[in-house]
């Protein structure tokens, strides 16, 4: 490819070559200054006497040809005249202290926007060039170093430089934060630049642009109309980004006119492999256990492999014994497609409140989104509504288990409750005994007569029946056998496919369940009281269980996940206190709770396990909450630097930082002017000792 | 630097008492040529001289007048006395009339006519055939051929019209000495040497085909050393005399060291150049006087005796 064939080559080979002057008056000053008497001196002529001689051969042109005493000649071509005219243009141009206009120049105002998203914590073990860095370092870290030579050489004047910047520090990822104000204290801006701190939120870039077009624009508030009029007293400042291109908005906005951006691209590696999502379910078939799914993507072009580990609580439970292939990510005519691959783990056996992380053990460049926390959250205190018709047996036994709330209603209390939407706050409704005349959405536990649920008909009695589990795996009968009950008498019921039997008897179904979207439903078709289940352990453990596992039908099997940026908020039992927060990195930060147990903290910065611990009322057990923090983001999984951004209809040419950090041209336009006097100096010994 | 009082007469290029001086000079030649005419030279040939060289028994047909009759009264046998026949003797004199040589005082191509005319009255008086040469760019003169004193006052007029103006012309010059029949013998070459293109391709001419050659570089004292009285000094344009070519010179310390080094190495090459030749090579400064050049340095270098 040549350079004629690419425009953004050529743009950036413009931007680059352009040249911006810091003291150019200066440098004006001195160049004319030596260069007019220079030239005055060679027009001035040298008063000679004319002399015959045999020959001219042994002579040598005489080069003192400096003293003059009459005006004025013809100027000759003389290469001494020409390196003397270079070398004072040399001395002058660095005297007017260049820069490269690609680097914005200095004088004006400047914003420093700093990308501090999950890709910038991409570990950099090159610089642009290839070339070894003495230590691993972040694309954050390069950013800020460049970022603070940057400020140098904006409010590092120079001789004779009047021409001050002033800058600002924006940082951003998810949300900008003005992180310094336009100042020119290099002190305080490289304190500001030091005091970023790493995030893994995703980048978007539009709110540091309107923050920055905030600080700079300027309304015309004596308009005659009144009306906003966004035009600004001087010249609109040059953003300068320091990132690695990969923005998710970047095409929600487009440069105003007369706006100006530099884009400092850090960064060189692309090698990185994510999960960008992380579930569970639990098996029909094995519902006590946890199946996890984690969704992985490949950025690169290039087929990869990786082996996954699951840990719950930080003990590694399973590893994949096969490495997952994650297919090449495809960009074509624009279009990128990342590779996507999805792992299955076998399912864990797992109670609550636990962290499930899934991990890449394989080392790649951006560690942060190798992982993936899932957290199972701990045991729900349930609401449980007792409608009965006096039975003193399920009120005696409920009253017993722990539960949030309970009550006992009778029917006609329960149906002006549903009535009155106030039934639908209760977690579990069990009836004994009883049968409304409808049913609800809601979690409901029946004994006797049966519900009026579409699918289950009742067709008469049985008597004397000895039942059968069907699916004693079901979390219902854990430690729940029906061995050895009797029952005296049962309703004869039909169930329609829609219910699953998990007791019979060779009458007909005796227990059956109901799972729909909008209900769930245990159903036992006899009266406890009719049976020798009220003297066996199982039935208390039924009942628990039955709760139980109607408390928690249709919950997720895991919490919600936040991605950085995010709040955790969350509501602790009512009058909770002492309550902390333990970050990913096991610092601790005190939490303040409401009296209702409202909690709020954030956002949220990097990815990981945060640990809310606190103290119940009149407990001094400490309890604890799990929120698990993932970056879950394809495009920041994609960290291989953009070489240009397109902004509307502009394409802005990144120029590394490698790059944008040769600092001023001065040194070298003077290392040549010296060249060029001393080219000058052995010039002239030469002509004389021909 | 006072002008030079012109040469109008033999008087002015050779006066009475040195002419004295030069009638027992003669010219020598390192090597023995043949000649044409019967000459005061000695030859290898045998034949008529003074100077005895040998006998042998006469035979017949041989010229009673040489033969030995004090031999025969004693001997009573016949015997011829052989002598070495004496033959003349080529001398070629060159003179550089290029505008160079109007330089210096004295004035490097009077004194260079002088000592032209002194070494051709020695070849004149001495019987040799004597030839000159004057030689400048597009421009040769030749008197060719000359001998017995009688001819003295003509090379003197002949010599007395030559102008110096100029290039050099020393190749043609040279190149038709050397291609000349007549053009054997002793040769000086009187110049500055001071040729634009080299001496080497001209003095190839005509060394080694048969001249017992001398190059006489004759310099000005100025020229020698410009740092002396009449010299240049200060800020000059100088002016080729020969060319035209001006050049700008601000005359130092350094500059003077630089063009003598040049002068050295000028003239060391002409040295080296003419004795890898056998060409006698003599800078001779134009102040130097024409009877010490030619009883001293001359006879010191074998040209003369």
């Amino acid at each position: 490819m040549t350079l004629a064939s690419h425009p953004a080559a050529i743009l950036a080979v413009t931007q680059l070559i352009a040249v911006a002057w810091i003291t150019p008056v200066a440098g004006a000053i001195l160049g004319a200054s030596i260069l007019a008497p220079l030239i005055a001196l060679w027009f001035l002529k040298l008063r000679r006497k004319r002399r015959v001689v045999s020959s001219t051969l042994l002579w040598t042109r005489s080069l003192a040809d400096l003293r003059a005493n009459a005006p004025f000649q013809r100027i000759r071509f003389s290469w001494l005249l020409l390196l003397q005219i270079l070398a004072v243009l040399a001395i002058a141009f660095a005297v007017a202290q260049p820069e490269a206009e690609g680097l914005g120049s200095a004088g004006g105002r400047h914003v420093l926007m700093i990308d501090r998203s999950a890709s910038m914590n991409t570990v950099e073990k090159t610089d642009d060039a290839g070339k070894a860095l003495d230590e691993p370092r972040t694309r954050l870290a390069l950013a800020k170093d460049a970022a603070k030579a940057r400020v140098r050489e904006l409010l590092g004047g120079g001789w004779f430089s009047s021409r001050a910047s002033d800058v600002m520090i924006v940082a951003f990822g998810l949300r900008a934060e003005i992180r310094a104000p336009f100042t020119d204290s290099i002190a305080s801006l490289e304190a500001a630049i030091d005091a970023i701190e790493p995030t893994d939120e995703v980048t978007k870039l539009g709110e540091a642009i309107e923050l920055a077009r905030a600080f700079t624009t300027n309304l015309n508030l004596n308009d005659a109309r009144g009306e906003e009029n966004n035009t600004t007293s001087g010249p609109l400042p040059t953003l300068e980004l320091y990132s690695d291109g990969r923005i998710a908005d970047l095409g929600q906005f487009a440069l105003r006119e007369g706006e100006g951006i530099v884009y400092h691209r850090v960064g060189r590696t692309a090698t990185n492999v994510a999960i960008v999502g992380i579930s569970a379910d639990r098996p029909p078939e094995q519902p006590d256990r946890i199946q996890v799914f984690a969704a992985l993507v490949n950025p690169e072009p290039v087929e990869k492999k990786v082996t996954l580990q699951l840990a719950v609580n930080s003990a590694v439970r399973v590893i994949t014994p096969e490495p997952i292939t994650i297919p090449a990510a495809k960009d074509e005519r624009g279009s990128f497609t990342p590779g996507r691959a999805q792992a299955v783990f076998r399912p864990i056996e797992q109670r609550e409140n636990a962290a499930i992380e899934v991990a890449i053990v394989e080392d790649d460049a951006l560690r942060d989104d190798d992982a993936a926390i899932a957290v199972v959250p701990p045991a729900r205190r349930l609401s449980v509504l007792l409608v009965s018709g006096g039975s003193f047996l399920l009120r005696t036994l409920l009253e017993g288990l722990p539960s949030e709330r309970f009550t006992t209603v009778s029917l006609g209390e329960y149906e002006a409750m549903v009535e009155g939407g106030t039934a639908a706050s209760w977690d579990v409704v069990v009836f004994d005994g009883v049968a409304p005349k409808a049913l609800p959405s809601g979690r409901y536990l029946s004994f006797g007569p049966p519900p009026p649920v579409e699918g289950l008909t009742a067709f008469g009695s049985h008597e004397g029946v000895y039942p059968r589990v069907v699916r004693d795996e079901h979390p219902l009968f854990r430690s729940a056998s029906l061995d050895e009950l009797s029952i005296s008498k049962m309703v004869a019921v039909q169930p329609d496919k829609r219910f699953m039997v998990l007791a019979e008897a060779p009458e007909g179904p005796l227990i059956v369940t109901l799972d729909r979207s909008d209900m769930h439903l245990v159903y036992v078709a006899f009266d406890p009281l009719d049976s020798s289940w009220p003297f066996r352990r199982s039935f208390v453990n039924f009942v628990a269980n039955a709760i139980d596992h109607l408390g928690r039908a249709g919950d997720s099997v895991i919490g919600r996940t936040l991605v950085p940026g995010e709040a955790i908020a969350m509501r602790l039992p009512a009058g909770s206190r002492d309550a902390e927060i333990t970050l990913p990195d096991q610092s601790t930060k005190k939490v303040v709770v409401d009296n209702d147990g409202n909690l709020s903290w954030g956002p949220v910065a990097l990815v990981g396990l945060y640990r809310i611990g606190f103290l119940e009322p009149g407990s001094t057990e400490r309890q604890e909450r799990l929120v698990a923090v993932n970056i879950g983001d394809a495009n920041e999984a994609r960290i291989a630097p953009r070489d240009s951004l397109d902004l509307g209809t502009t394409t802005v040419q990144g120029v590394s930082v490698g790059e944008s950090r040769r600092g001023a041209l001065w040194p070298w336009i003077l290392g040549l002017g010296l060249l060029i006097v001393l080219s000058e100096w052995w010039y002239y010994q030469r002509q004389i000792r021909a | 630097m006072s002008t030079p009082k012109p040469l109008r007469k033999l008087d002015d290029l050779l006066d009475s008492r040195l002419m004295a001086k030069l009638d027992s000079v003669d010219v020598v030649s390192r090597k023995i040529f043949s000649g044409k005419m019967q000459g005061e030279r000695r030859s290898k040939r045998r034949g008529q001289s003074v100077e005895f060289a040998d006998f042998r028994p006469y035979v017949h047909g041989d010229d009673l007048r040489f033969v030995d009759w004090n031999i025969f009264g004693r001997l009573d046998r016949l015997f011829l006395k052989m002598f070495l026949e004496e033959e003349d003797l080529s001398l070629i004199i060159a003179v550089d009339t290029s505008a160079s040589m109007r330089v210096g005082s004295p004035d490097t191509f009077d004194y260079a006519r002088r000592v032209a005319m002194a070494l051709a009255y020695i070849g004149l008086v001495n019987q040799h055939r004597v030839s000159l040469v004057g030689f400048a760019a597009d421009k040769i003169e030749r008197a060719s051929n000359m001998r017995g004193r009688r001819k003295a006052a003509e090379i003197a007029q002949w010599l007395l019209k030559l102008e110096p103006e100029g290039g050099s012309g020393f190749e043609p010059a040279m190149r038709l000495v050397g291609t000349s029949r007549q053009g054997k013998g002793v040769m000086v070459v009187l110049s500055d040497f001071l040729f634009p293109e080299g001496f080497e391709k001209g003095l190839s001419m005509v060394a080694g085909r048969g001249f017992d050659l001398f190059a006489l570089q004759v310099l000005a004292p100025q020229v020698v050393d410009p740092s002396r009285e009449g010299g240049i000094s200060g800020d000059l344009l100088l002016v080729d005399s020969e060319t035209g070519v001006e050049t700008e010179v601000t005359v130092t310390p350094e500059l003077l060291k630089i063009y003598k080094e040049r002068l050295d190495r000028l003239c060391g090459g002409l040295r080296a150049y003419c004795a890898r030749r056998d060409i006698v090579h003599m800078v001779v400064e134009s102040s130097t006087p024409v009877e010490t050049l030619m009883l001293e340095y001359l006879r010191r270098r074998g040209l003369l005796r």
